[in-house]
């Protein structure tokens, strides 16, 4: 006579295994969405994905600043605001680097080395965050006006760093090669970039040695973009003690 | 038969019901378990079919080899040989293997159609 499996023990046991299976699945449902597939540890796709959004967000403040600046016009009209009220805010405006200007200076661009020899170090041959620093500071130290790289706009914040192999400037990431744009006296700008000291190396030491595509040129109408990030100053605070 | 496939649904869909869950650590801890209590319930199949089935042997020997198996985890952890519970995981296996053979066998001389 053969006994029955059914026995109440076994049955437990097997309850207890359905358990312990939906348990598990449960626990690597849970674990999935935690991490979604597809990104995890991909933390490339997240940053192009962050950086494409800051992107259309950019565009959509820079036309928002467009409009702010038409309707702030419009207001002063209606208000009966004197013109120079007018004026001078546009003026502060496009000295915050808020708005695209136009007019004379000077396009620097520089390019990375092409070939770096065996054995030599490829830092030589490729261009830094400190070259291009150099090249604005000494930009303004001519007079200029407005500066971008690559149509980044230089502001009274805007850092340039080094992050990997491109350069951070107001927290884009930007690629070889470097295109500086300034408006201002076309021949003060060269002169004081030539005659800087970081200037003076690159364009006649480092651009022999290593083979650096740097080049200068003035130009007669150039245009420099509006600022594309945003500003919220936490800690600064108008000081009016001086007004 | 019919009554442990019941079993069985009964207990997934209780455990999906109730929606639990272990911390991600111990992940591994309830995979040995489920195949624990997978090789218990082959060994408790064939031992029913063999007519030696015995409660308290059933009951002890499904929580002792549970507990044998969280045990090596737990000193592969300590020791660093994380890869540890595969002695483990291939000492059910193929004990599962082994018992499902069995119980074919016996199933087909149940049946008569040998």
């Amino acid at each position: 006579m053969h006994r029955s499996p059914y026995r109440p023990a076994l049955v437990l046991v097997v309850g207890v295994l359905g358990i312990l299976i939906a348990t598990a699945f449960n626990t690597t449902t849970r674990a999935a969405e935690v991490r979604p597939p597809g990104r995890s540890g991909d933390l490339v796709d997240v940053v192009r994905e962050m950086e494409g959004q800051r992107e259309s967000l950019q565009e959509r403040l820079g036309d928002l600043r467009e409009e702010v600046a038409r309707l702030e016009r419009e207001a002063a009209e209606d208000a009966g605001m004197t013109r120079s009220f007018t004026q001078e805010f546009d003026r502060v405006r496009l000295n915050a680097g808020m708005a695209e200007v136009a007019g004379p200076g000077v396009e620097v661009v520089l390019g990375d080395g092409a070939d770096v020899p065996k054995g030599a170090d490829p830092n030589d041959y490729l261009i830094h965050d400190t070259d291009i620093a150099g090249v604005v500071n000494a930009l303004f130290v001519g007079g200029a006006e407005a500066v971008a790289v690559n149509g980044e706009r230089i502001i009274a914040t805007t850092p340039i760093r080094c992050a990997g192999t491109t350069i951070l400037v107001n927290a884009t990431r930007l690629g070889n090669p470097y295109t500086i744009v300034a408006i201002g006296d076309p021949e003060t700008l060269e002169q004081a970039v030539r005659e800087d000291s970081h200037g003076s190396l690159l364009f006649d030491v480092y651009a022999k040695q290593y083979g650096l595509h740097v080049s200068l040129s003035r130009v007669t109408e150039t245009s420099v973009p509006a600022f594309k990030g945003s500003m919220r100053p936490v800690y600064a605070t108008p000081d009016d003690g001086g007004v | 038969m019919l009554v442990l496939a019941l079993a069985l649904a009964l207990g997934i869909t209780l455990g999906l019901l109730t929606n639990v869950s272990v911390p991600l650590g111990m992940l591994t801890y309830l995979g040995v378990a489920v195949l624990a209590a997978i090789d218990a319930c082959f060994g408790g199949v064939k031992a029913s079919l063999e007519g030696t089935f015995d409660d308290k042997v059933f009951i002890s020997g499904f929580l002792t080899s549970t507990l044998m198996a969280a045990f090596i985890v737990f000193v592969g952890d300590r020791i660093g040989v994380r890869e540890l519970y595969l002695a483990a995981v291939v000492a059910f296996g193929m004990r599962i293997f082994e018992n499902l053979g069995s119980v074919r066998r016996l199933m087909f001389a149940r049946w008569g159609w040998e």
